[in-house]
């Protein structure tokens, strides 16, 4: 590959980001590029040397915040006609409440999701304290001659204890799920922006 | 290795690489490369991060018919870099520990 054909490939597999900062990356590579040909590197080795185009252009979208791709896409390419300035004005009693629904109902569903998860802690907790005051309460009914009735408790208690157990597994996988998920959503939207804008 | 920690570390090796003279890119990884392989793009990444902390200055230099950014470290990147050795000294003596803690098993 040629460095000219190198820095075309990265120029489309980051088409999306702000052209500031693509110009300035792809300025960096030229610059040690033409570094190492002027140390005696073909310039085939040289573009070799740097990596392939498709694991650099995803290393720099996984570094790229997400805020930027967003604001990068939503910047008009050109200045607004006077006649679209009107519109937005008045189209703005239509479009901005339904922008500030769309984002509302996103961060609900996130919200409700977190929720599952902090009450399936809840639910552990509440268990795990419910051994812990089973024992202890057994153990008062068994010193006060109440012996079957603090068997009875104690059992109840270590049947808890035992849930506890279950419980936390299950709230930590499903934690790890949800952060896990968090993630891939967050790298799939960078995609679908960055993608959009290819086709 | 922790990313956190490896970061820390990656930019205080790219700080002393431009510590006694101001240095470019292709130069920095060479330099650096008997101790530590990095790629361009990591570099990059790293000489950004420290551009905004105000660790170094970039400036542009004509160098055979085209430009060629040199680095430039500031007394903040200088200050990282003695924080880093005075650091170094309380984790090499938990390596130590640990390396003790080990052998007595």
């Amino acid at each position: 590959m040629t460095k000219q054909q190198f820095i075309e490939r990265l120029r489309a597999k980051l088409n999306g980001l702000p052209k500031k900062d693509i110009d300035e990356r792809i300025a960096f590579y030229i610059e040690i590029i033409d570094d190492k040909i002027e140390e005696g590197a073909t310039e085939e080795d040289a573009v070799k040397q740097i990596g392939s185009v498709d694991e650099i252009a995803e290393q720099i979208i996984a570094e790229t915040p997400i805020s930027k791709i967003v604001k990068e896409k939503f910047k008009p390419n050109r200045s607004l006609q006077p006649w679209e300035i009107v519109l937005l004005i008045l189209g703005f009693p239509l479009w901005f409440p339904l922008l500030i629904s769309a984002f509302s109902v996103a961060i609900s569903l996130y919200v409700v999701v977190w929720s599952l998860i902090i009450s399936l802690w809840a639910v552990f907790i509440s268990v795990m304290a419910s051994a812990l005051g089973g024992v202890v309460a057994g153990l008062i009914f068994v010193c006060t001659a109440q012996v079957s009735s603090g068997l009875f408790v104690l059992a109840g208690a270590l049947v808890c204890a035992g849930l506890g157990v279950f419980a936390f597994f299950g709230c930590k996988y499903a934690t790890q799920g949800v952060l896990a998920l968090t993630k891939n959503a967050v790298v799939g939207l960078k995609n679908r922006l960055l993608h959009k804008e290819n086709a | 290795m922790d990313i956190q920690l490896k970061r820390g570390l990656l930019d205080v090796c790219v700080l002393t690489a431009i510590k006694n003279e101001d240095s470019y890119g292709y130069k920095i990884i060479k330099d650096m490369k008997p101790y530590i392989e990095m790629s361009e793009s990591t570099l990059y990444t790293i000489l950004k991060r420290l551009e905004l902390a105000k660790m170094l200055t970039v400036r542009s230099c004509e160098h055979g018919g085209r430009l060629r950014k040199y680095y430039h470290i500031t007394p903040l990147g200088l200050r990282r870099i003695a924080e880093f050795k005075s650091e170094w000294r309380e984790v090499t003596s938990i390596y130590q520990f640990v390396i003790k803690g080990d052998e007595r098993q």
